[in-house]
């Protein structure tokens, strides 16, 4: 063990300690350092020529008391810093109490946080503000998980929307009108229908403008509710079938298939009657099916060619 | 001589800073430890500081509130969820700065009585323009109940994978079922002699029998119905049990006609109040 190094390394400590009295730290620990070399090199001196013992013997009495006095010090100082480590050990045992007891409120916390992110998957979700509730509505069509919009509501009488993302098509104000101020969770379900209808409209007409691009003759006209559409279609993309002109009125703003669907055909003959025949039975599809997958279906009939339709 | 004097001033300097380092105090941050259990400071490493665990509680009060709320606007109560994610984005992907991400979901919780288990997938692809994201796999485990609508429903909605429509049209199944349990055990309370309840409270059917004409029996039968897209419908129905003899006597066809003119009353009066009719029709006691 280097005495020197761990008297330095108790300085330092003092050092720092006493730095908080207001003292230069360079200045007490560099005085320190000091005198502790001042003091071995005058302890070698002192044991070196035995003249000058005979002299201080009572000074050299002195100084034994002195170191006597010193090294018990030290002790005591190195003692209280670890005594200090020594009394945290002591609380320890209430420590881990209050540990564990603060491990099992941190758990819940993270599972209720958990759980709270959870409920976005039932469609609706929502945080408590300083004004009531902020309420995030979820949509999905088939399985696809689409737009959210929210609505920030504050809880007072009347009740009312401070703010919102619902798009300007959406009936907000007739929804509000019957049941904001009697039922919320009505009110909020409502909304619920009407906004995952139009995702699930728009995500239709998205589709058929992005992967069916092919079938269709012209652009596929739509209004911002998606609620009507209009195209000209092929069967066949840039094949020899009759286009034929679709449009799709969904009149029930709650549903994803349309109530009026009217197929006509660009021409001036009459149809024969394998074709009126398509033309009805693709009038059904468009009833009853979402628009992507008539045309998904359109595309795997066309991979099996009916010869005998092509006049 | 001089360097024994040196040597007791160099002492006695540093006994004068060694008993000031004595009195000192130990210093604060050590000192906490042995201060007040309920204000322990604990280092927060999510909330980036040190909170107390006072503040923690408040917290948690506050995040119970919210669950509390969300449960009772949904009629949804998730007690358990957890999430894993799988990336499945390969080398070629990245570098077209494609990434998909495969996200296991479990969830179980209740809707009143019904407990349920959900264990679905989501494939999240995300590329320059947009991310998209779809479920690709939904299991839906029901406690067995008392509920046989239950079963073809949540077929239906695996096969679909519509996660919404499951938990709305659940909610509403069942405020549907508590319902029909209130209704038809209100009317046991109120005509105990006349109403039986042949499955019990949460039995779908409800006889009224005539206190003074055995024989005559009217069942109405309310079927709790979710269509295809997920509305959840209440549909009423009502049997009629007569006597041979009573049959012969009933000129106007009135019994034939019975269920058809029970489903016009519906439409007048609502459940509530064409059942009690009804009851009233047959039990002396209600006339009384």
């Amino acid at each position: 063990m280097s005495q020197e190094g761990s008297c330095k390394s108790e300085e330092m400590e003092l050092a720092n300690t006493l730095s908080t009295h207001g003292e230069s730290k360079g200045g007490v620990l560099a005085h320190l350092e000091r005198l502790e070399i001042h003091m071995n090199r005058s302890r070698k001196k002192l044991e070196e020529p035995q003249g000058a013992q005979a002299l201080g013997s009572a000074l050299g009495t002195k100084i034994q008391k002195l170191r006597r006095l010193r090294d018990k010090l030290r002790a005591e100082v190195k003692q209280r810093q670890a005594g200090v480590k020594a009394s945290t050990a002591n609380v320890e045992p209430d420590q881990t109490l209050d540990m564990s007891e603060q491990e099992v409120l941190e758990r819940k916390r993270e599972n209720l946080k958990a759980i709270l992110q959870a409920y976005r998957f039932t469609g609706l979700s929502g945080k408590l503000t300083s004004r009531g509730v902020c309420v995030c509505i979820n949509t999905a069509f088939e399985g696809n998980l689409l737009d959210s919009y929210f609505v920030d509501l504050v809880i007072q009488k009347p009740l009312r929307i401070h703010h919102h993302s619902i798009p300007v098509f959406i009936p907000l104000e007739e929804i509000s009108a019957k049941y904001l101020q009697t039922n919320i969770q009505h009110f909020l379900f409502s909304l619920c229908e009407y906004l995952n209808a139009y995702s699930g409209r728009k995500y239709q007409a998205d589709r058929l403008q992005s992967d069916f691009a092919a079938f269709l003759a012209g652009p596929l006209q739509r209004n911002a509710l998606c609620n009507l559409l209009s195209f000209t279609y092929k069967v066949e993309p840039g094949g020899q079938s009759f286009p034929f002109c679709a449009r799709l009125l969904y009149k029930d703003l709650t549903l994803t298939l349309p109530t009026d669907v009217t197929i006509t055909y660009q021409g001036m003959e009459a149809l024969s009657t394998s074709w009126e025949e398509q033309r009805a039975s693709h009038a059904n599809l468009f009833r009853t099916k979402p628009l992507h997958q008539v045309f998904t279906s359109f595309a795997r009939k066309g991979e099996t060619l009916d010869m005998s339709l092509v006049s | 001589m001089d360097a024994g004097l040196a040597e007791v001033r160099a002492l006695e300097a540093e006994i004068a800073a060694l008993r000031r380092a004595c009195e000192e105090p130990p210093a604060p941050a050590e000192d906490a430890a042995g201060g007040q259990k309920s204000f322990q400071e604990v280092y927060q490493s999510d909330s980036g500081g040190w909170e107390s665990l006072e503040d923690l509680r408040s917290h948690l009060g506050h995040l119970e509130s919210e669950l509390l709320f969300l449960s009772a606007l949904t009629g949804i109560n998730i007690r358990n969820y957890s999430k894993k994610t799988e990336d499945l984005t390969s080398t070629e992907m990245t570098e077209k700065s494609i990434k998909k991400v495969l996200q296991r979901h479990r969830l179980s919780g209740n809707c009143h009585t019904i407990t349920f288990q959900l264990e679905f997938q989501i494939l999240e692809i995300q590329n320059k323009e947009s991310l998209s994201s779809v479920i690709t796999d939904l299991n839906i485990i029901m406690e067995p109940t008392e509920y046989s609508e239950l079963s073809e429903f949540v077929s239906r909605a695996e096969e679909k994978r519509d996660l919404f429509m499951f938990f709305r049209s659940l909610h509403f199944f069942v405020e549907w079922c508590e319902y029909r349990k209130r209704t038809f055990q209100h009317f046991k309370e109120k005509y105990p002699e006349a109403v039986h309840l042949t499955e019990g409270a949460s039995s779908s059917c409800m006889g009224v029998r005539s206190t003074s004409q055995p024989g005559f029996e009217l069942v109405i039968v309310w079927r709790i119905q979710i269509g295809e897209e997920g509305k959840v419908l209440p549909k009423l129905d009502l049997l009629t049990q007569v006597p041979l003899g009573a049959l012969e006597l009933d000129k106007n066809r009135v019994t034939e006609t019975a269920p058809l003119s029970f489903r016009t009353l519906l439409g007048v009066l609502g459940i509530e109040a064409t059942l009690e009719s009804l009851i009233k029709l047959l039990s002396t006691e209600a006339n009384d």
